[in-house]
């Protein structure tokens, strides 16, 4: 008889307060449907508020894993992004968000984790550790990742250079990444405002891209890093 | 609603109407007030780590935040008892399905989640008939629910999991919720609760005062044949006297009976925990979780309830039963 493959929460072992600042985290039932439901009311506000549409929608691959990778000028990018996904993706969607902003508190936390599934990326101090970890979620637990390649929200409305950590993630794997080009975030809730205006809203998605021959070293984080960059820029016209 | 069911749900007036939940209350209390003293005196007196003392001081600080969440609703009405019994066989299904893997099966877990809310919902209505009914019918929809992956590679595992996950923590717990639909259940609650985790703690005392041979030391290296039978000895009178006062003049109130009471009590509550040791175990885990500081989880905590809940309700039900004269179906009747 063949023995039962019992694997316990990777999360296992954690207090609370950890486990939300965790990358470790599996979400369970009731943050599952938390999730669908958060989700679902904010496509709603984005189709009536902001008029949202979605162009390209059908390039998305049918299933995790993959990564969504957009252009970052406003809080609201990573709403639009999960809430564009299908309700059977939104499960496995994760959001990667600046730790110093969403889990900063116990209390911050516990919503960025439980209503958004965000994993926490630390700015100043993301280890290898971390790098690693985030990789082998991608992987083996089909996730989708939305990531900001750019590092934090642009302040004047033009995109940033890229960095390498979405190189770093997908290096060497087969892994898609979906360059998503946002218009619209910035005018509705640019980073020196607390509450959005109900300006249109555009999600562009382009063709995905596949870097398995792409180096796993610091030349093929800046190629991905490069390469991603431009089919964004070519999406929103900058 | 007539107003007996009113009083028995919401009525915190009737809370000390019996003089045994005013004894245990004042035990507990005493219990908490006391137990500083000897952390005080070992921590003083032995060579302990620095962790170690952390650990018993987190340990009793935990305590009474646990006696607190089990002493007040209790009080306050069978409606909060019945709530709360309800909360933690959902908090415990789910560190069992976290520990097992069994919450990727969200299909399995989400009828297991409704089968324990309607356990509650039995027992909140005194509906006995709907009660019995759900363990079979959770099953029976378990077993459907496992067919929908369209997967049969590890149908067994994950329906057998769903299936004890809901024995245990629904099914078997529940009973613990449905006590309180009798008008007598805070003493025979305040008892039950109370004797098992001081069950725990002869158990532990006794082990270590006089524990030489091993009990099952696959299973659990620390028990003691010593700290089991002490724990039989002490906890078995001490149930017996008690629930003398709370079945007084019944059929269950003659010295056989009530010792056969109190070694339920005592023997099956340590089964459980081993139950839940073995699971851990298996598993390769030392805590279920960390939820609560000095203890791990809830199930850490609460193992040794989960099986003494049944047997209890039946072995009383057999002589007494539970609930004579109250009314039934008192929400789905109306």
């Amino acid at each position: 008889m063949e023995p039962w493959q019992l694997e316990p929460a990777r999360d296992t072992g954690l207090t609370p307060a950890e486990r939300f600042r965790s990358v470790r985290r599996e979400s369970g039932l009731l943050e599952s449907m938390a999730q669908q439901a958060c989700f679902s009311v904010l496509r709603l506000y984005f189709s009536i508020a902001h008029r949202l549409t979605i162009s390209g929608r059908d390039k998305l691959p049918a299933h995790g894993p993959f990564v969504l990778a957009a252009n970052h000028c406003s809080h609201l990018d990573a709403l639009v992004l999960g809430a564009a996904l299908k309700p059977r993706h939104r499960e496995r969607a994760f959001p990667i968000a600046a730790g110093d902003v969403f889990f900063q508190t116990t209390a911050v936390s516990m919503f960025s984790a439980i209503m958004l599934n965000a994993l926490a990326m630390w700015r100043k101090s993301c280890g290898p550790h971390t790098l690693a970890e985030l990789r082998r979620k991608l992987q083996e637990e089909r996730g989708i990742f939305i990531i900001f390649p750019e590092g934090g929200r642009t302040r004047t409305g033009s995109m940033m250079p890229f960095k390498h950590g979405l190189g770093m993630l997908v290096a060497e794997t087969n892994v898609p990444v979906v360059p998503c080009g946002l218009i619209g975030t910035f005018e509705a809730l640019p980073p020196n405002r607390n509450v959005p205006r109900p300006v249109r809203i555009n999600l562009l998605i382009g063709e995905p891209l596949n870097f398995a021959a792409a180096p796993n070293d610091r030349d093929g984080w800046s190629q991905i890093a490069r390469s991603v960059e431009s089919s964004i820029r070519i999406l929103i016209g900058q | 609603m007539n107003d007996t069911a009113w009083q028995r749900l919401f009525g915190y007036r009737h809370a000390f109407d019996n003089h045994v939940t005013v004894f245990v209350i004042v035990t507990v209390v005493a219990l908490l007030v006391l137990a500083p003293l000897p952390i005080f005196v070992t921590t003083r007196a032995a060579k302990i780590t620095p962790e170690k003392r952390k650990e018993l001081w987190d340990r009793y600080r935990s305590w009474i935040w646990l006696a607190l969440c089990i002493v007040i609703p209790i009080l306050a009405g069978a409606f909060w008892t019945i709530l709360a019994v309800g909360t933690l066989s959902l908090l415990c299904y789910r560190e069992y399905a976290r520990i097992t893997g069994l919450f990727r099966e969200r299909t399995i877990s989400f009828i297991v989640v409704i089968g324990i809310l309607l356990i509650a919902f039995a027992a909140l209505d005194n509906w006995y008939r709907l009660f019995v009914a759900l363990f079979p019918l959770t099953v029976a929809l378990i077993a459907i629910g496992g067919l929908i992956p369209d997967q049969p590679k590890g149908y067994i595992q994950r329906v057998g999991l769903g299936v004890l996950g809901f024995a245990l923590f629904g099914s078997a717990l529940g009973n613990l919720g449905y006590m309180a639909n009798d008008w007598n259940y805070r003493p025979i609650l305040l008892l039950i609760i109370f004797a098992v985790e001081l069950n725990d703690i002869f158990a532990y005392l006794c082990g270590r005062s006089f524990g030489h041979r091993k009990f099952v030391p696959n299973t659990s290296p620390n028990k003691t044949v010593g700290g089991a039978l002490g724990a039989i000895i002490l906890t078995t009178p001490l149930v017996g006297v008690i629930a003398h006062f709370i079945w007084i003049n019944t059929a269950l109130d003659n010295p056989i009976c009530l010792l056969g009471l109190g070694i339920i009590v005592s023997v099956v509550g340590q089964f459980g925990d081993l139950m839940l040791s073995s699971i851990k175990r298996d598993l390769g885990l030392k805590d279920t979780a960390k939820l609560i500081p000095g203890h791990g989880g809830l199930l850490d905590r609460f193992d040794s309830l989960i099986l003494v809940a049944p047997a209890v309700f039946h072995y009383v039900g057999y002589f007494v039963g539970f609930g004579a004269g109250q009314p039934q179906r008192i929400f789905s009747g109306l």
